[in-house]
């Protein structure tokens, strides 16, 4: 196999529906697959002793899960709650199980059905951008999606968590 | 155990899953039968409730390809069958093989377990062909040469070539009669204490769930009783279909705890075996009296429970326990009595775990606190407060450490265990007339009694099982150390101040005297919390905060409050800890 039929393996992986969101002025897409459900801001019991970036647990009719602001863990400056803020429910692959987590978004856009053509593995950005979260970029209609690898963005708050 | 007696089994993980769970299912009552008939040689009815199981075993083995248990099952059937046949008498001798048979064959199929999830399997032959060579030893009339039969274990080679020969020929034999004995196995294994039970298994996955789910529907029927758009609503057809419905959900609740619920038979069960291995090991005459074994607990509660038993029958059987000759001496009765009971109480369940032994020595107990600086010498504490010293860590006043205990190693862990399950510990003992230990655990482990406390805007429950007390301290009660407020002073003692407002990081009341203090105790230690104020006590459904939040300490789950809020749970243990990490950072 050459290295271009490589790529387009990789890229025709990554084809399929995404759940486009925003986030200070960023587009990111989520395998739609991933997502349970999308809920309006709530009330959030914040955890004790936790990086910043967890803004607590909140019932979600009966069963407690973590939420996750994304914009902190992004390193973005914080973001005023509003009307169109949400609380997007996914699934998450941690070391021993699957969990349930939200994570707090701007505002949720559409689903997108990504074709392969559209996917670009992500560029080198050299060490200026870290691209451990990402899986690919799309270009859709003129703008850039940036799709994420969920269980990197929030696997690895188990490893922050746990070295705390 | 090699692997290729797994193949079969490896193509049907189903398949592989029931069999494993029946045979340990079948072990369970072989040797519950095992040890009433050690009570009542001879029993065929009891015979017969051993052997049915052996031979399903075998048949199920034999089936499947697991040769190597087949083996050892079909080796005890030989025996069991020449007594049930009236040719042999089940003596103690006898019933001890097969009861380390019925160890083996557990640790076998554990092994096919094991192996079939890919762990590395353990070497079971030699302890197999070992106990295959004790049963025929019996079985060729060796009775006699059993004891000396343990030194030749260590020589599996030599009994590895005398099994082979004569299987086939016994085993033809002993399978014909027992036909039709496996048909009414069933229904006898159905029928107890005279009533038709009829059971199923489920898979205990399934039970979770619905018990998860009828904590949701309480969680949702307790928010629309408490809404407030309806509380405002005079309705009398609404408030009596509200009733109603809390009636109905508080049922099902009830039903679906009861679903989870499993007599306490199983660990007391354990505890006979042991109360036989070590009364002989110890030669000491024990006579255990067993009562409420029906009484039903929470199925992680018998799980967790059943080791701190074991620790404190051994315990009791080492240390308390006098020999014969001393008790003759004392005038007491030869044969030693160990009472294990269990009951309910006021919504918990008590277990007593009482022996007509010695009883604790207190002056021992004192002098031995003392040396260790674990009573300060000007100090006066009761007599209850000494006792309770031997659950300290590393406490033991045995004079001599025996192959059973004396090592200090059991107490302190016996009464983690209970902490851990919520329960407490306590000990009433009389000199020369025996100890008798009260464990009281709560009924199930899925809801806990707690304390609302608040801090800032954050609501927290504590289990009232750690709480020991709530004040108001006056000034006088306060006082300051390095410019803080750290120390409390409740009666005669000195209590360390924790904040749990500056623990966890909150807006919080900085003046304890305007905020409230909570006396938590953990393991004998106890800590005065402050929190902003108390909110009043609550039964509340523990859920797990997950993966996520595993390295978080002081806390031990959340729970859903009156108002759909989470409130989290509190764990006295981790905040007496995280207290002395604390101070240990500041110092």
């Amino acid at each position: 196999m050459n290295a271009e039929t490589a790529t387009a393996t990789a890229t025709a992986d990554l084809a399929g529906k995404y759940l486009t969101f925003a986030l200070a002025e960023e587009e990111y897409g989520l395998p739609v697959l991933r997502v349970r459900e999308i809920i309006k801001m709530m009330d959030i019991t914040e955890v004790p002793q936790v990086p910043s970036h967890v803004k607590g647990v909140l019932n979600l009719r009966g069963k407690v899960i973590p939420v996750i602001d994304l914009r902190l863990k992004f390193a973005f400056a914080k973001g005023e709650v509003t009307s169109r803020t949400c609380i997007i429910v996914v699934e998450v692959a941690l070391a021993a199980s699957r969990v349930m987590m939200g994570i707090i978004v701007d505002h949720v856009s559409e689903v997108l059905n990504i074709v392969a053509d559209e996917i670009e593995q992500t560029p080198p950005f050299g060490d200026r951008v870290c691209t451990d979260y990402m899986k690919g970029v799309a270009k859709v209609k003129g703008t850039v999606k940036i799709l994420l690898d969920l269980d990197r963005v929030l696997g690895t708050d188990e490893a922050a968590l746990r070295a705390a | 155990m090699t692997d290729n007696e797994l193949a079969f089994l490896r193509d049907d993980p189903e398949m592989a899953d029931l069999f494993l769970a029946e045979a340990l299912d079948h072990l369970g009552t072989i040797e519950a039968a095992l040890l009433a008939l050690d009570e009542r040689p001879g029993d065929v009815t009891l015979l017969n409730d051993i052997f049915r199981p052996f031979h399903t075993i075998k048949g199920n083995a034999g089936a499947l390809g697991v040769t190597s248990v087949q083996e050892v099952a079909h080796r005890v059937e030989n025996l069991l069958d020449l007594a049930r046949s009236g040719r042999r008498t089940m003596g103690p001798a006898d019933v001890d093989v097969v009861l380390r048979a019925v160890d083996v064959l557990t640790s076998m199929i554990r092994d096919v377990g094991a192996r079939l999830s890919g762990q590395p399997g353990a070497e079971l032959g030699p302890v197999a062909h070992a106990l295959i060579e004790s049963v025929d030893m019996l079985i060729s009339g060796e009775a006699e040469a059993h004891v000396q039969s343990h030194a030749t274990v260590s020589t599996p080679v030599a009994g590895a070539v005398a099994v082979e020969a004569p299987v086939s020929p016994v085993k033809a034999a002993a399978t014909e009669p027992t036909r039709s004995e496996a048909a009414p196995e069933n229904a006898g294994a159905s029928r107890r204490g005279g009533e038709e039970i009829t059971a199923i298994k489920v898979d205990t996955r399934k039970l979770d769930i619905l018990v998860d789910a009828v904590g949701e529907l309480i969680i949702v029927q307790s928010l629309i009783q408490e809404d407030p758009a309806l509380a405002n609503h005079v309705d009398q057809r609404l408030a009596g279909n509200l009733g109603h419905l809390k009636r109905i959900t508080a049922g099902l609740q009830r039903s679906a705890m009861a679903l989870r619920m499993v007599p306490i038979r199983q660990a007391f069960q354990k505890v006979s075996r042991i109360v036989r291995d070590l009364s002989r090991k110890a030669d000491k005459s024990v006579e255990l009296v067993l009562s409420g074994e029906d009484t039903e607990l929470d199925r992680k509660v018998v799980e967790e429970i059943t080791d701190p038993l074991m620790h404190m029958v051994r315990n009791s059987i080492d240390h308390a326990i006098e020999p014969v000759d001393v008790r003759k001496t004392a005038g007491k009765r030869p044969q030693a009595r160990l009472a294990l009971s269990a009951y309910h109480q006021g919504g918990h369940i008590v277990i007593e775990v009482a022996d007509d032994g010695k009883g604790l020595d207190t002056e021992k107990i004192r002098a031995r606190a003392l040396e260790r600086g674990l009573i300060a010498a000007g100090a006066s504490p009761s007599v209850e407060e000494i006792n309770a010293l031997i659950f300290e860590p590393g406490f033991s006043t045995a004079e001599k450490v025996t192959e059973i205990s004396g090592r200090g190693v059991g107490m302190d862990v016996v009464r983690r265990n209970i902490d851990a399950l919520r329960g407490r510990i306590e000990i009433t003992t009389e000199p020369g007339k025996g100890t008798t230990f009260f464990i009281r655990l709560p009924l199930t482990l899925a809801v806990l009694d707690g304390l609302v406390v608040g801090v800032g805007r954050e609501r927290f429950v504590m289990p009232t099982t750690g709480v020991r007390e709530s004040l108001r301290p006056t000034p006088a009660q306060v006082h300051n150390v390095q410019g803080a407020p750290r120390l409390v002073q409740v009666r005669d003692s000195l209590l360390p101040l924790v904040s749990l407002g500056e623990l966890f990081g909150l807006p919080h009341e900085a003046d304890p005297c305007k905020a409230t203090v909570v006396v938590i105790e953990d393991a004998g230690s106890r800590v005065g919390l402050v929190v902003d104020a108390l909110l009043g006590k609550q039964e509340v459904v523990i859920k797990s905060l997950g993966e996520t939040f595993a390295s978080v300490r002081g806390l031990a789950g959340g729970a859903i409050l009156g108002d759909g809020r989470i409130g989290l749970i509190l764990d006295a243990h981790g905040i007496v800890e995280l207290e002395r990490g604390v101070n240990r950072a500041a110092a």
